[in-house]
């Protein structure tokens, strides 16, 4: 418990102190709209999240959630091209597309045991080549298609700026914490994370939980390329094109162990909203974009680094306090 | 303790590939009883327990269930009978509370919500029926490996499990967690929970238990009542009479007049796994270290080799002191067999002339920038030619090879070198009799040469046959030196198990 809570802090002490070192540097930075611009940005990010930090605590991976919303999105392309089908059926279908992609990255990683990050490896490749075999072409060229309808754009709008998306990041946080904390599916994904042969003994359906993790992914990822695809009122075939490494970024940051066990849907929360605030910071720094990702990914690299010293420090802690008062 | 029988085994056949494991076994346990089950390794203890969990089938026999025949064949069976298995390598998951770890995967609910107050509450009550030093919300990563246990106990009787099955409990465990395990056992007796207690160590057995089961190669040897076990009746039952030198159960010790090799002078780690221990060797010696699992013998020698630290103390190779890590030991002349052959011996995917060349290339020429690929061949043929390495194929992946052999690529890489001291560390474990002989002649050809031979054993005929002289080490001292006259099985087991004149 105390070891969850000094992580937590640790997290939240970070994004404030990015926000500070921002606020200080820019003085665009630290006003109201801003940071509401910067929550909406966290929340695509965000909403795959919590299914990859499902997928982390069962000590798994899933590289493919960028190619996953590539793939969605151009379906529902093609739909509102093609066809007179109505919005919501559409968005339904993407949805469906999604499951799909995470059902078939369930089963070849817990049923034919490849390794996760094969395995997702792979179909990231695999989703993003059918998109481009279904994207929508002009005399022979790729071309992006926009997606214009009122009723699908709207989504990509909100009250003000407090935009739909920002609500769906929160809602689904929220869901996705109960469930992780309060169901039993929730406290299987840990004990298959941390101990697999304990789980099977307790009867826990290993393979299954393992699906159904993947499957909430490509939930998660299908409500993502949605939300991308109505705020751009369009998608290309190189929609969410190395997307994949804000998820798993946001939940390393907010604590959740690539080894699986650890961590939570708040922590990723917090995480995401880190990530946003170092590309919007970097942003209105003026510097070259390229900066963000050299900065992204030393943090990353600092924070892996950091939680495994934690975590043997806490670990050490934890069996002298157990052996306190053994003689010998 | 006129209590009625609870489980029995009887008849119990099993072989596996030919080999008869279990011949004929009968086990009763009755209620509220604690039963202990004892036999050197091999006898057929874990293969018996295997059977009544479910785990194995059995070949012939029946298993019957407060009065009733069962048919096991999962766990999950055994589980719905009653009977509950705390596994040495614990199956608690550390991320959860103890409550969570105890209803895992049966949580009370509530509106398909975890119904965490009930299930902390029920937990409570049952630390609170039993005396546990635990809390239901205790995160089980922040406790021990005693306390870890508990929780698997307590998962166990949660299920109102009326046996219990503990395989060597206390392996594991520091003095005083084993002080509060008996403690907890002796309350779970007076619940009328009725426990199968397997032990290496008899003064526990001898404390806790109220009968005896021993196995020998397979076979009922005797069933003890407690006013029956006698530690030194006990070590006689497991190892069986016939004393007969070519089998290793006695031979004579000698200290061999050759000068000091190694030199080994209060080496202790700072846990106390090994405390103060000092022993010399001498050129062209076997020195054996016997003692019981979890003395501290294969973490003396790793510390000694320079894999794991010290603490305090010194080992020197004639007058100079080693640096303590594995290199600069491999270059003094040390050569080390692990344990765990398969995961640290030899790479599985590798040829023999590789896996011979591995810790080699300081000696293999060089050809140019990269090493002779010649050289490198010649030194694995050489291995394969010298100790027989079957098959000789020099490009057989070593993974595919039987274990005997296994072995011979691990020990091949070694003896190519100018080697002053091997240590061996349960070198015929899961090897066939007939390997293991060329297992033994390889040693004491070593020996012969004036190679200082450290071998750790729990196989007592092993130690007997191939030691020149024996040290048995008990909770990280050595406690005995065996250094002359006739020695016995049954002397090397009282000492490990503290009996000492």
């Amino acid at each position: 418990m105390k070891q969850q809570n000094l992580r937590r802090i640790i997290s939240l002490g970070m994004l404030l102190v990015l926000v500070a070192l921002f606020s200080a540097l820019s003085k665009y930075f630290l006003n109201p709209n801003n940071l509401l611009e910067i929550i909406r940005d966290a929340a695509v990010p965000g909403i795959i999240g919590v299914g990859v930090t499902y997928v982390i605590i069962t000590a798994g991976i899933d590289l493919s959630t960028g190619a996953e919303m590539a793939l969605v999105a151009m379906v529902m392309a093609n739909i509102y091209r093609y066809t007179l089908i109505p919005i919501p059926i559409m968005i339904l279908v993407g949805i469906l597309v999604g499951l799909l992609c995470g059902l078939f990255n369930g089963i070849i990683v817990a049923k034919l045991h490849l390794p996760e990050f094969i395995g997702t490896l792979a179909t990231m490749g695999i989703f993003r080549a059918i998109t481009y075999i279904i994207a929508i072409k002009e005399n022979g060229t790729i071309t992006s298609q926009p997606m214009k309808a009122y009723s699908y754009a709207i989504l990509g709008k909100g009250f003000g700026r407090i935009y739909f998306v920002t609500i769906a990041f929160i809602v689904i946080s929220v869901i996705g914490q109960i469930v992780l904390k309060n169901t039993r599916f929730g406290t299987n994904l840990y004990s298959v994370g941390a101990n697999p042969k304990a789980a099977e003994l307790s009867g826990i359906n290993i393979a299954r939980t393992r699906i159904i993790a993947y499957v909430i992914v490509g939930f998660c990822a299908a409500l993502g390329a949605i939300f991308t695809t109505a705020r751009l009122q369009s998608t290309t075939a190189l929609l969410g094109d190395g997307f994949e490494f804000n998820p798993i970024a946001a939940s390393v940051i907010g604590g959740v162990s690539l080894a699986g066990g650890y961590g939570d849907i708040l922590g990723t929360f917090i995480g995401a909203i880190f990530m946003a605030a170092l590309e919007n910071g970097v942003l209105k720094l003026q510097m070259n974009t390229a900066y963000q990702y050299v900065i992204k990914g030393c943090i990353i690299i600092a924070v892996v680094i950091f939680d495994a010293w934690f975590n043997s420090v806490m670990e050490k802690r934890a069996q002298e306090a157990a052996a306190g008062g053994k003689e010998e | 303790m006129a209590n009625e029988i609870i489980l029995e085994a009887k008849n119990i056949y099993k072989s596996f590939s030919g080999v008869p494991v279990l011949q004929d076994v009968h086990f009763e346990v009755r209620k509220g009883e604690v039963h202990a089950l004892m036999g050197e390794n091999g006898a057929g203890k874990s293969t018996l327990i295997k059977i009544i969990t479910g785990v194995y089938s059995k070949d012939a026999g029946s298993i019957w269930w407060e009065g009733k025949e069962v048919q096991v064949s999962s766990y999950a069976d055994v589980q719905k009978l009653g009977i509950a298995c705390i596994y040495q390598e614990l199956s608690v998951e550390p991320p959860l509370t103890v409550a969570q770890n105890v209803f895992l995967g049966r949580e009370p609910r509530k509106f398909g919500l975890i119904d965490h107050k009930k299930m902390i509450k029920d937990t409570e009550a049952l630390i609170k029926q039993y005396g546990f030093p635990l809390k239901a919300t205790d995160l089980v990563s922040n406790l021990g490996i005693g306390l870890r246990q508990l929780v698997e106990i307590l998962k166990g009787l949660s299920c109102d499990s009326k046996l219990l099955i503990m395989d060597e409990p206390t392996a594991s465990l520091s003095g005083k967690e084993a002080e509060s395990l008996f403690g907890i056992i002796e309350k779970l007796r007076e619940k009328e929970v009725s426990i199968i207690y397997i032990s290496h160590r008899l003064e526990e057995v001898y404390r806790l238990s109220d009968r005896l089961t021993v196995l020998r190669n397979g076979k009922n040897a005797a069933v003890l009542n407690h006013d029956e076990i006698e530690p030194r009746k006990v070590i006689k039952t497991m190892i069986g009479k016939e004393v007969d030198e070519s089998a290793g159960s006695a031979k004579e010790m000698r200290t061999n007049p050759n000068e000091v090799v190694l030199d080994v002078k209060d080496f202790s780690d700072d846990i106390g796994r090994f405390k103060n221990v000092s022993f010399q060797a001498h050129k062209g010696e076997i020195l054996g270290f016997g003692g019981l699992i979890g003395a501290g013998r294969t973490e003396l020698m790793r510390a000694i080799y320079g894999i794991d630290k010290h603490k305090s103390g010194t080992a020197t190779l004639n007058g100079v002191e080693l640096k303590y890590t594995a290199k600069s030991s491999i270059q003094a002349g040390f050569g080390f067999v692990p344990e765990d052959r398969r995961n640290q011996g030899f790479i599985p995917l590798l040829s023999t002339v590789k896996n011979v060349a591995l810790t080699n290339y300081d000696i293999i020429k060089a050809s140019g920038p990269s090493i002779s690929d010649k050289d490198e061949r010649d030194m694995g043929i050489r291995a394969i030619k010298q100790i027989d390495i079957r098959p000789d194929n020099p490009d057989k992946e070593v993974g595919l090879m039987s274990g005997g052999n296994q072995q011979k690529v691990v020990l091949g890489k070694w003896i190519m070198r100018d080697l002053k001291v091997l240590i061996v560390d349960e070198p015929t474990a899961g090897i066939d009799v007939g390997a293991k002989d060329q297992i033994y002649a390889i040693l004491e050809d070593l020996a012969k040469q004036g190679v200082v031979v450290i071998l750790v054993t729990s196989d007592l005929q092993e130690l007997i046959r191939v030691s020149h002289r024996i040290l048995v080490m008990r909770k990280g001292s050595i406690i005995k030196e065996f250094n002359s006259g006739v020695v016995t099985q049954s002397m090397v087991l009282e000492a490990g198990s503290g009996i000492v004149d």
